[in-house]
């Protein structure tokens, strides 16, 4: 069945390139109310492709699905090569599903040049598929980039802060450095590849091919160069610790449908899992390497939720939330077994839902009383007991309180870096504790005890959209917390292939399952 | 030396291309003096035509493969030759188009422009075949002294005044050095040709003597220590003389540098990396600070352009084919994104009379063609994928990895991120910032098609860079046999799975 999909039609192209010609196409388009409808329209038949991927998906397997590949620049070795597997299938979904929450977000939120901003985030939608679809290196710093560039305009044209401009040079200069690191990290996996090729005569002098990368032996000492040059790339994106100082300036000033992007897709971490740990596995398991971004990880947790503790500033306090969480994923990844590298997946895909969801809240938030902080509110659960209730179950989410789907994550995180090493785990601890703390804080200060001054009484609550957004988003939370196993399942063949490449044990196993299906 | 003169017709036509340009050019000439009343808009395209007609006859020999030498080696005809001779003739054809409109303000001699922008292009058609030191000399200066002329045509001008002068100054100046040069390395070897040097011992005379050679290029590229002619010429010249200066003629020297370093000093590779890896980072990381600094557009274009030079040198100092290849197919991105730059800086400038950058402001509402178009050439230049310039950078640094330039890449990268910042800042001009005057622009055709080709070139060559690549490397493949073997192969130690 797959075959004859694969063969007949590229069903990854659409999706990678639907919302760019959409966007393309709405440039001709002048009526603003006809802009957000055929938007929504490309979003939903986006999301509707997506879907389709998942059902389709074969769960419990290594294999690359749906692949299509065609050469694209054959003297360098690049070729256009796209696929999905258990890692990288759930973030297309996630990606399809938070694009069309954030056009109805921007329903009637975004007031000033509504064709540029729709323009620019299916722009964004499209490379960021991009970047979970593409299996050749290249390919994939294309797409890793081309987001900048939307994102910078939506920064600086949609944010609402004043320091917006300074927040989007930030941004794009943090990671374009990163990113530059990276891109010497790629050619030197290049140039290994040729010379291995060169040795062994092979046909392709040059290959930028993730699995044509994977089979070839890389020198340990090379493995760790690489590793270090391509963690650059993905700390400044993801952010870790501590290259995170462009994320609260860019989560604080920017649109609230950019926030929920940037920091409900988590790129960073997807590509440590996706091509660090996969084409570098004798470093990533290195004493030093594993010392140090363990280090650096437990560190974000502390350091963000302790920052997130003292903010006055709801958006600020979700992005040092997102830092920590993200150290969560990064031990999680460097626990480097089964439940951690499980945890830390699952992880990522639900914190597109919750701390993307606290973002929505934001929005909600900030369209009411014209700002996040928290002088503004104040009791709010009288006035609007809708959003206070739906805001309750998105934070409990992000705490990660069982039942919700943060809990699953975050608990199969703690057991794989228990099992790793103790003490890690016992200080990742400390950061749900914590989580608990500034979360439940906050929203203590701003939603129950009496009414704040500043709280108008004519305050509305949900409206339909809204509503909308928070019933999806809580049903994506309860479903993956009480019936985690669909999207288990869809991972777990990956996940396992993964560490049996890590310890060696299957290799051959690996090689099996790492090529496609034709 | 003796020469023997044995010249056929068939020989001839190896020169078809110059001949019949020369033909052409005194048509032009002829035209404007015979009939003054004519507009001058005829004698562009007139001009436009002989090129393109020139342009044919070279791509069929390209197809055809003709290759031969002439005048006792002489002139060159190669495939790495024709290459530059299209891309020199390329850029003319866009540079006239996109004076059209430009040359109104021009108050005397205006179908003599058309004249002597032939008259550059024939001569650095001619450097692009130049394959000994004395027709590399007189080609040179023959092509410099279109240059001198163009680059003060504004006489009513201080800037364009003062700008001619240094030039000239500098021009002549660079011109005794290469002199000097030439007397250094003949009397050391006794030879001209490039390939007959290959073997010549390194005596310190032919040092002194390449070093010479190589400066009193380095003024024709703009590579620092010796650019510093570039920014005040630049800024007084008529904008689409800059423009042509910034492409054509560093084209042509880069087609003398190639065989100069890789033809006559191959061998002495492993000492001339040095120079040029210590020029290539000087260049780089010079140009895009200062160009942080630039309140005009034309300068900070010039200061690009000197680290776009820069990173050229990246290629030629990894010294092997592929990185002549990745030298070539990165003056094929930068001639489409810079000719397209200072077309949207010519037709910006006719419509506000100024090249600052804050009269940018709001271009976006202004004209959303010329914004966009803007934003895909800085973002070309910048190297940001999918455009052409990202693929010819990464060309170049693959390149250089592969020779283990390691802290030549560091710096290349490092200043892509520098120079982001400085693109952005007419980006946030473009985009952010509010028009004083929100009067549409209004774009004339010749404009256009120059603005399209430039967005064509960047988009194609960047989405779809194959023809493009082979094209390349069939280009250089001569050069297959000189260049020293890639770094030794170290046989993997780690097997996976061990």
């Amino acid at each position: 069945m797959l075959e004859e999909l694969t063969a007949v039609f590229p069903i990854l192209s659409c999706i990678l390139f639907l919302p760019v010609v959409g966007a393309i196409v709405l440039w001709f388009v002048d009526d603003e109310d006809t802009v957000r409808s055929s938007t929504l329209t490309i979003a939903l038949v986006e999301l509707a492709l997506s879907v389709f991927v998942l059902l389709r998906f074969v769960p419990e397997s290594a294999a690359m699905q749906f692949a299509e590949r065609v050469q694209w620049i054959p003297a360098l070795g690049i070729s256009y090569h796209l696929a999905v597997d258990g890692i990288s299938v759930l973030f297309v979904g996630l990606t399809a599903f938070l694009t069309v929450l954030v056009v109805v977000y921007s329903w009637d939120t975004i007031r000033h040049q509504v064709k540029l901003y729709m323009m620019c985030l299916l722009a964004l939608e499209t490379t960021t598929m991009g970047v979970f679809l593409s299996l050749d290196l290249i390919l994939f710093f294309v797409f890793w980039e081309l987001m900048l560039i939307p994102s910078y305009f939506m920064i600086k044209l949609w944010g609402g802060g004043a320091e917006r401009h300074y927040a989007a040079l930030k941004f794009v200069i943090y990671t374009l450095l990163g990113s530059v690191f990276m891109l010497v990290g790629i050619a030197l996996l290049d140039i290994n590849y040729h010379q291995w090729a060169s040795l062994h005569h092979s046909d392709h002098a040059y290959s930028f091919d993730l699995l044509e990368l994977l089979t070839v032996p890389i020198p340990i000492g090379q493995q760790i160069l690489i590793f270090w040059l391509m963690f650059l790339g993905f700390a400044f994106k993801a952010p870790v610790f501590p290259f995170h100082t462009w994320l609260p300036d860019a989560l604080l000033e920017g649109p609230i449908g950019m926030a929920v992007v940037l920091a409900g897709l988590k790129l960073g971490t997807f590509g440590f899992i996706r091509f660090s740990i996969p084409l570098l596995p004798d470093a990533s398991k290195s004493d030093t390497v594993v010392m140090v971004v363990v280090v650096l990880g437990l560190c974000a947790i502390l350091y963000g939720a302790w920052m997130a503790l003292v903010q006055s500033d709801f958006r600020r306090l979700l992005a040092y939330s997102s830092v920590s969480h993200l150290g969560f994923v990064v031990v999680g990844l460097f626990a480097l077994n089964y439940q951690g590298l499980q945890g830390s997946l699952l992880t990522m895909i639900n914190l597109g839902f919750s701390t993307a969801g606290l973002f929505f809240i934001a929005g909600f938030l900030y369209s009411r009383q014209q700002t996040t902080q928290l002088a503004a509110f104040g009791g709010m659960a009288r006035q609007v007991p809708l959003l206070a209730t739906f805001f309750l179950i998105i934070g409990l989410a992000s705490i990660g309180l069982p039942g919700t789907n943060g809990f699953v994550g975050e608990f199969l995180i703690l057991l794989g870096a228990f099992e790793a090493k103790w003490w890690v785990g016992s200080i990742a601890v400390l950061g749900v504790i914590f989580g608990a703390a500034y979360f439940l804080w906050y929203y203590e200060r701003s939603m129950l005890g009496p009414l704040g001054s500043a709280v108008k009484s004519t305050m509305s609550d949900l409206q339909l959209r809204e509503m909308v957004i928070a019933v999806s988003l809580s049903i994506m939370i309860l479903w993956i917390g009480l019936y985690p196993s669909p999207f288990l399942r869809i991972m777990n063949g990956s996940v396992q292939a993964l560490v049996d490449r890590l310890h060696h044990e299957k290799t051959a196993a690996l090689h099996d399952g790492m090529t496609e299906r034709r | 030396m003796n020469f023997v003169l044995n010249l056929s017709f068939s020989d001839l036509l190896l020169l078809l291309p110059e001949i019949f340009l020369t033909c052409w050019l005194c048509v032009v000439i002829t035209v404007d003096f015979v009939s003054p009343r004519l507009p001058k808009e005829r004698l562009a395209y007139l001009s436009v035509g002989g090129l393109l007609a020139t342009l044919g006859c070279l791509a069929w020999f390209d197809v055809n493969q003709v290759s031969g030498t002439l005048f006792g080696n002489m002139f060159v005809l190669d495939r790495m030759a024709i290459f530059f001779k299209i891309f020199i003739l390329g850029s003319t054809v866009l540079v006239i188009l996109a004076s059209i409109e430009y040359v109104d303000r021009f108050t005397l001699f205006r179908g003599e422009y058309y004249a002597l922008v032939v008259m550059s292009a024939l001569g650095m058609m001619f450097m692009a075949s130049a394959n000994d030191l004395l027709s590399v000399f007189v080609s040179l200066e023959f092509s410099t002294l279109g240059f001198y002329i163009l680059v003060s045509y504004l006489r009513d001008d201080l800037a364009s005044n003062e700008a001619g002068l240094k030039f000239f100054i500098l021009g002549v100046f660079a011109a005794g050095l290469f002199a000097y040069g030439i007397s250094l390395v003949y009397g050391e070897t006794g030879k001209l040709v490039f390939s007959d040097m290959a073997s010549a011992p390194a005596t310190p005379g032919l040092i002194i003597g390449f070093l010479l050679i190589f400066a009193a290029l380095g003024f024709k590229i703009g590579a620092v220590p010796f650019h510093s002619w570039i920014p005040d010429t630049y800024h007084g010249a008529p904008t689409p003389v800059t423009a042509f200066l910034s492409i054509a003629p560093k084209g042509a020297a880069l087609a003398i540098l190639l065989r100069i370093f890789i033809v006559a000093l191959g061998t002495f590779k492993p000492t001339w990396i040095y120079l040029l890896v210590a020029v290539s980072i000087v260049s780089m990381t010079y140009g895009n600070i200062v160009a942080i600094a630039q309140r005009n557009i034309k300068r900070l274009l010039a200061y690009s352009g000197i680290a776009q030079i820069g990173n050229v040198l990246i290629g030629l100092a990894a010294g092997t084919k592929m990185g002549n290849d990745a030298i070539l197919f990165y003056l094929l991105a930068y001639l489409f994104a810079n000719i397209g730059a200072f077309a949207v800086v010519i037709a910006v400038s006719q419509a506000i009379g100024r090249d600052e950058i804050e009269d940018y402001r709001g271009l976006g509402r202004r004209s959303p063609f010329l914004a966009f178009s803007m934003l895909l050439f800085l973002l070309s230049l910048a190297g940001v994928p999918p455009l052409a310039g990202f693929i010819g950078k990464l060309y170049i640094f693959i390149a250089a990895i592969k020779e283990g330039l390691y802290t030549l890449i560091t710096v290349g990268l490092i200043n892509i991120v520098i120079s982001m910042y400085y693109y952005l800042i007419v980006v946030k001009q473009m985009y952010i910032n509010e028009p004083i005057d929100p009067s549409p622009i209004s774009i004339r055709g010749p404009m256009k098609a120059v603005i399209y080709v430039g967005l064509a070139g960047t988009l194609v060559i960047g989405i779809y860079p194959q023809p493009f690549t082979d094209w390349v490397v069939a280009a250089t493949l001569m050069f297959a046999n000189f260049v020293t073997p890639a770094a030794t192969i170290t046989p993997p130690t780690v097997l996976i799975g061990s």
